[in-house]
């Protein structure tokens, strides 16, 4: 049907759905874009993805307390340490696309608390992957799951209408929840 | 210009003669990772349902019996991967 209408480059994914063996996202298109509204500056979505990033390194540091094995411990200490170091990027662009001169500490006190990245919140992420958590490989599947979702909720945020540079800073953070998920990936194989 | 029945025979002809390409699921992933999101077309062609079940993160749902009619939601200058 594409190819007859101008497509050029139509490829099919054979096996579709069942043949992807990578990490999944899921729920309706609607899912968790309320966060964005259509019409936020791209000050503003930079401040909603910082929340969301911020959401997801308490949510690991709270599970370092949780889990018993010193592995699992540190795996989550991993994980929270590579959410604050996007943290640091978000801030930077900030910094950069609004022009202002503020502190990361008042930056800081400007984030309303969201849902985890992704759209989701934690409970809501335990209920659904049931993760053992002590087992590494569960945790990396776990924090897979969620960029995931991260990256599906980015993307879906972005190509709703708006403002053309909103959607130009989701397009990008979005790139780096690929680049973490690669990341996550690798982190996995190496265990 | 032609009359409609033969535009249309030239439309179907060009249906046959433009490829649509197959690949693996691990090519798609190579092809997804290779490039920026905005970068290609990703769309889920199945049911809403299924969809929300769980989906190819930042694929676009068009139900293939909507898809002749949301067209112009999609660019299609860009690589398209559908599944």
């Amino acid at each position: 049907m594409l190819a007859g209408k101008g497509f050029e480059n139509v490829m099919n994914m054979a096996g579709g759905i069942k043949a992807w063996d990578n990490p999944v996202a899921m729920g309706p298109q609607e899912q968790g874009l309320a966060l964005f509204d259509g019409a936020e500056s791209p000050e503003n979505t930079l401040r909603i993805a910082y929340s969301l990033e911020a959401g997801l390194c308490d949510f690991y540091l709270s599970m370092t307390k949780r889990v018993q094995t010193i592995t699992v411990q540190n795996l989550f200490q991993k994980l929270s340490n590579i959410e604050i170091k996007h943290q640091d990027r978000l801030f930077e662009e900030y910094l950069l696309v609004s022009g202002k001169r503020i502190d990361r500490d008042s930056f800081d006190k400007q984030i309303t608390d969201f849902a985890v990245e992704g759209g989701l919140t934690t409970d809501e992420y335990i209920t659904l992957f049931k993760p053992d958590l002590d087992s590494p490989e569960d945790v990396i599947s776990l924090a897979m799951s969620i960029e995931a979702q991260a990256l599906d909720l980015y993307t879906r945020a972005s190509e709703r209408g708006g403002d053309e540079r909103s959607k130009a800073v989701l397009q990008k953070i979005a790139q780096e929840e690929r680049t973490h998920l690669e990341q996550l990936g690798q982190l996995f194989n190496d265990l | 210009m032609p009359p409609i029945q033969h535009r249309e025979d030239i439309m179907r002809w060009r249906q046959f003669l433009t490829p649509v390409t197959s690949i693996s699921a691990s090519k798609a992933r190579n092809i997804m990772a290779d490039q920026s999101p905005e970068a290609f077309n990703l769309v889920d062609v199945r049911q809403p349902g299924e969809y929300e079940a769980h989906h190819i993160p930042g694929a676009k749902l068009i139900p293939i019996a909507e898809l002749d009619k949301r067209l112009d939601e999609l660019d299609p200058a860009k690589p398209t991967l559908v599944y």
